[in-house]
């Protein structure tokens, strides 16, 4: 190698070498890349980090949402409507299964007689699903059926009876009357055990009760036959007017029951008045037994137990179902809704319907789809001018509230039938212009503050550190608090008393920033060169430590939104505007029944936390390259 | 050292004392709270006011003095009628009722006649047991989780852990707590969905201690981790772990000795802080979940307008933030003999 080289030097003459620019001028040329500033170079750093992107990008969605939605959406979150209350969050059909504005409901219990779940209203009912097997209760309930009646005595008390319908019936001794009876043996029901019975009839001679004995005291259970005529027979009796009793025996140290699952009178008589007393008085439903009760004037139904123990239902069969419940369809389907004449006129003024009340309901006439009316059941007609005074109608109730066609609330309403969706981005509105403008004067303020105090430091700087000490001394709740206690919670209050503490944060910064640039060659040169001090802030140290500066102010507006948020939950909320934070804490007291009404805002506020983060750690990172990746 | 530090805690006490005596009138200023109850708290009420010289009673009405606070209708038909002493002769009373004989007054409506600092100290108890469960809990789970992070740094282990930091500092502690509510307690039933009566089982009064311990961990969880992680992020960087790598240390010896305690030296002011911290209830969380601590006194003095209670309950969270402040910056100087505090250029 170095043998070449320096053969390669030997050969060289003179003429080898020429001088590039020998009659060239050499000026100054312009830079062929692309000038940049600062910002366009931090925009350039912001963009590469991929987080940031898509915490601003939220951010911006989130901003737009809250300028629009309240804007647009043409729901009314003013007034109070019950009917409209908790509806599930929309956004499909009903039926789709998922955001359908259908809830869940488990372990209702079934009302086998409507086919419905009990109480709820049968067209909402979607994806009914029955128990297979009952379950069952020791109480009686009007969807329950059958089951025992439960006849029982206490401990060392006297025997008890029951009386098995409270009006005497005719028994007669040619009659052929019978009674059947399934008595259960289950034992220790209730910590209780089965007790020794006997039946009796029991009638009244000449104001004396008098009873004739059908079966002695015994411990039977099953399938148990008494022929009562035939014991009218050997009483002697042609006829008597009474009713059949158990008597229940009491023990020394425990009490007692029997179960009876059935009890059916028979007889080959055929008056139909006695078919129809027998078959009252028998019953095959313990549950429905039980359930006969004294009605309104006292009168007892003809099959009603009269007791001297306690009768209860025991192990009565009860279905629970699970299904979806479409809450939109309770709150919107047809209904009878009644219209007064003038409502009428207008409608058929506007050309939507047409209708002759001197024929009658048939003369209704459906134009446009917009018609409140579906069809007309009857009308009412003033007796003395002739004149309809209104009709009765079956309508949609959504036409009746004022919507054009069936709304949907993709959060569903809250407890005063207000839409969600619009109060969550109404009261975001509030809460981000209180942010933004908070934020912005307490950049403004501190930045004046915190430049004054490290620039001219000294006893100034002294001075004014003192005053942020006992004003930052001061936690920021106690000022909140007391700044609406004294003027109330209004825009304006929060607005002052949250400024009131948010510029120390901005002041230390600024300060901090001023003290380390101050001394930079930079800004001694500019002094030398007699520049004003005013020259001196603005222009040179300023835009040197802006970027910290700007990240901090940024990143106080979530802190205010949290702050405004807190306060609601203190009780201490904005009021007379939409605030997110106040609309959180009321629906606070519904987490367990309709959950969506704090989910959704708790969603959309830590979103709206998060991506600020991100946001802002993107944009300290863009603005102050040097503290990049620092948390 | 001991003149810093003298000089730190004579500072915090004059804060103390020009922010309380601010709060004082400021609450003074506030239109007196007329109240209906039973007559004989309500005479005790203000016979104790006058006691302490925040009122005048008079037996005839004296309309110069403004609108009377309270009336009585005396068995023998006289009536006495009781006043506002004007705010700064009240603030005077203060200070002597304060220096001399510590007192704070009574409770007007939430625990009626009974003193302050009585209602305080019941109070506090609730507090100060959830606040030191928790420092307990998040103190190790947070370093720990920390130090993980930092040991892995620019991994995926990392990356879950930051992210997941990010994320939950991120999140107000009201949503934290309506989330934890909504799966723990209703869902699925783990734990009570408020907090446990007198009257329950011992069990079932310490679940109840599961959710705000759990909620007021996850911030400070959070805070500690990244704290740590960038802390040791950092040392592990420096010249003199690379010189304990060279001399022949292993890994753990040197990460041990040398970079964890160096590490640590900003962390512990902040636990030590974080102690007196206790002190002080959080409110939100006392208030959503009924803990009968002092943050939920301070919700239930403002509801009942009992500004008494509502000083106390100010001026202790005063007292905390600044002591806790003082606590960090002297701990310091104790635990970094590099920094001297309060030292001259």
């Amino acid at each position: 190698m170095i043998d070449n080289h320096q053969d390669n030097m030997t050969n060289l003459t003179k003429d080898d070498f020429v001088l590039v620019q020998k009659d060239t001028k050499i000026s100054d040329k312009a830079l062929e890349s692309k000038p940049t500033t600062f910002f366009k170079d931090a925009l350039k750093r912001f963009r590469k980090n991929r987080s940031s992107v898509v915490g601003a990008i939220i951010l911006g969605i989130l901003i737009l949402l809250a300028l629009f939605v309240p804007a647009i959406s043409t729901k009314n979150i003013e007034r109070t409507s019950k009917s409209e209350a908790f509806l599930a969050p929309k956004l499909f059909e009903a039926g789709t299964g998922f955001w359908d504005g259908t809830k869940k409901y488990t372990r209702i219990v079934y009302d086998i007689v409507n086919e419905v779940p009990a109480d709820y209203y049968k067209p909402a009912v979607l994806n009914l699903k029955v128990d297979e097997k009952p379950t069952y209760i020791d109480q009686a309930s009007k969807n329950g059926k059958g089951g025992f009646v439960i006849f029982a005595n206490e401990t060392k008390s006297p025997d008890k009876s029951v009386l098995l319908s409270s009006y005497p019936t005719l028994f007669t001794s040619s009659g052929n009357y019978k009674v059947q009876f399934l008595l259960d043996n289950e034992d220790h029901v209730q910590e209780s055990v089965l007790g020794e019975y006997a039946v009796y009839l029991t009638y009244t001679d000449n104001g004396t009760a008098k009873r004739i004995l059908l079966k002695d005291d015994s411990t039977d259970y099953g399938m148990i036959e008494l022929d009562i005529s035939l014991a009218l027979q050997e009483a002697g009796l042609p006829e008597v007017k009474g009713s059949l009793s158990f008597e229940l025996k009491s023990k020394e140290n425990e009490n007692t029951y029997i179960l009876i699952k059935e009890c059916v009178f028979s007889s080959n008589e055929e008056t139909e008045n006695y078919d129809e007393l027998v078959n009252q008085i028998s019953f095959t439903d313990a549950t429905k037994m039980v359930l006969l009760a004294r009605d309104e004037f006292q009168n007892v139904p003809v099959g009603y137990w009269s007791c001297s123990g306690r009768k209860g239902v025991h192990n009565s069969e009860i279905y629970y179902c699970d299904f979806l419940y479409d809450t939109y369809a309770v709150a919107y389907d047809a209904q009878e809704v009644t219209y007064a004449a003038s409502d009428l006129q207008s409608y058929i003024d506007q050309g939507l319907c047409e209708y002759d009340y001197t024929i009658g309901p048939e003369s209704f006439k459906k134009l446009s789809d917009e018609c409140p009316i579906d069809s007309v059941i009857d009308q009412q007609i003033n007796s003395i001018t002739k004149k309809l005074l209104s009709v009765r109608a079956n309508s949609y109730r959504y036409r009746k509230l004022g919507y054009k066609k069936m709304p949907k609330f993709i959060l569903g309403t809250n407890q005063n039938g207000q839409d969600l969706f619009k109060k969550a981005f109404a009261g975001l509105r509030t809460s981000l212009m209180l942010g933004v403008c908070t934020a912005a004067f307490c950049f403004l303020f501190g930045l004046c503050w915190g430049a004054i105090s490290g620039y001219f430091g000294g006893n100034v700087d002294i001075a004014m550190e003192r005053f942020c000490d006992i004003l930052g001394g001061v936690p920021w709740i106690v000022i909140m608090t007391l700044a609406i206690l004294h003027f109330g919670n209004n825009f304006i209050t929060f607005f002052l008393a949250l400024c009131l503490t948010g510029w120390m944060g901005t002041a230390a910064r600024t300060r901090t920033q001023f003290y380390r640039f101050k001394g930079r060659e930079y800004v001694l040169a500019s002094r030398t060169l007699g520049a004003s001090d005013g020259r001196l802030i603005f222009k040179h140290i300023l835009p040197n430590s802006l970027g910290t500066i700007v990240t901090a102010s940024v990143l106080m507006i979530p802190s205010t939104i949290f702050s405004e948020a807190t306060l609601a939950y203190l009780n201490l909320g904005l009021q007379g505007v939409q605030a997110f934070g106040v609309m959180m804490s009321e629906n606070q007291q519904y987490l367990q029944s309709s959950p969506n009404l704090v989910v959704f805002p708790a969603i959309i506020i830590a979103l709206m936390m998060i991506s600020f983060n991100l946001f802002g750690n993107g944009l300290r990172d863009a603005l102050n390259p040097s503290l990049k990746g620092s948390e | 050292m001991v003149k810093y530090v003298l000089k730190r805690i004579g500072l915090a006490l004059a804060t103390a004392f020009i922010i309380l005596s601010l709060t004082f009138i400021m609450i003074k200023l506030l239109p007196p709270e007329r109240t209906t109850g039973q007559e004989s708290q309500q005479i005790a009420f203000y016979e104790e006011q006058v006691r302490l010289g925040y009122a005048y009673s008079f037996n005839m009405e004296k309309p110069e003095l403004g609108e009377y606070l309270y009336k009585t209708n005396g068995s023998s038909g006289k009536s006495t009628y009781y006043y506002q002493v004007p705010v700064m002769k009240q603030y005077g009373s203060w200070l002597k009722n304060i220096f001399t004989k510590f007192d704070w007054g009574v409770s007007r409506k939430i625990n009626p006649n009974v003193k302050a600092s009585v209602i305080i100290g019941e109070r506090l108890g609730y507090s100060i047991r959830i606040n030191i469960l928790s420092v307990l809990f998040s103190v190790p789970i947070g370093i720990l989780l920390g130090i993980w992070a930092a040991l892995k740094k620019n991994t995926m282990t990392d990356h879950v852990i930051s992210t997941l930091v990010m994320v939950f500092i991120s999140i107000p502690s009201f949503v934290l707590i309506i989330f934890l509510l909504l799966i723990f307690g209703y869902k699925l039933g783990w734990v009570p969905t408020k907090w446990p009566n007198p009257t329950d089982p011992l069990s079932y009064k310490i679940l109840g201690y599961i959710l705000p311990v759990f909620c007021l961990s996850f911030g400070s969880i959070c805070g500690y981790c990244r704290f740590t992680r960038a802390e040791l992020c950092e040392v592990m960087e420096s010249d003199y772990l690379l010189l304990a790598r060279t001399k022949g240390l292993t890994k753990k010896q040197a990460i041990l000795r040398h970079a964890l305690r160096n590490a640590m030296v900003p962390i512990v002011p902040s636990i030590l802080a974080e102690f007196i911290g206790i002190l002080g209830g959080s409110m939100i969380l006392e208030g959503l979940y009924g803990i009968p601590g002092i943050g939920k006194l301070f919700i239930e003095s403002l509801e009942y307008k009992d500004y008494n209670i509502l000083f106390v309950d100010m001026a202790i969270f005063t007292t905390i933030s600044l002591l806790a402040g003082v606590v960090l910056d002297i701990s310091y100087g104790f635990i970094d003999p590099r920094i001297r505090m309060g030292a001259k250029k």
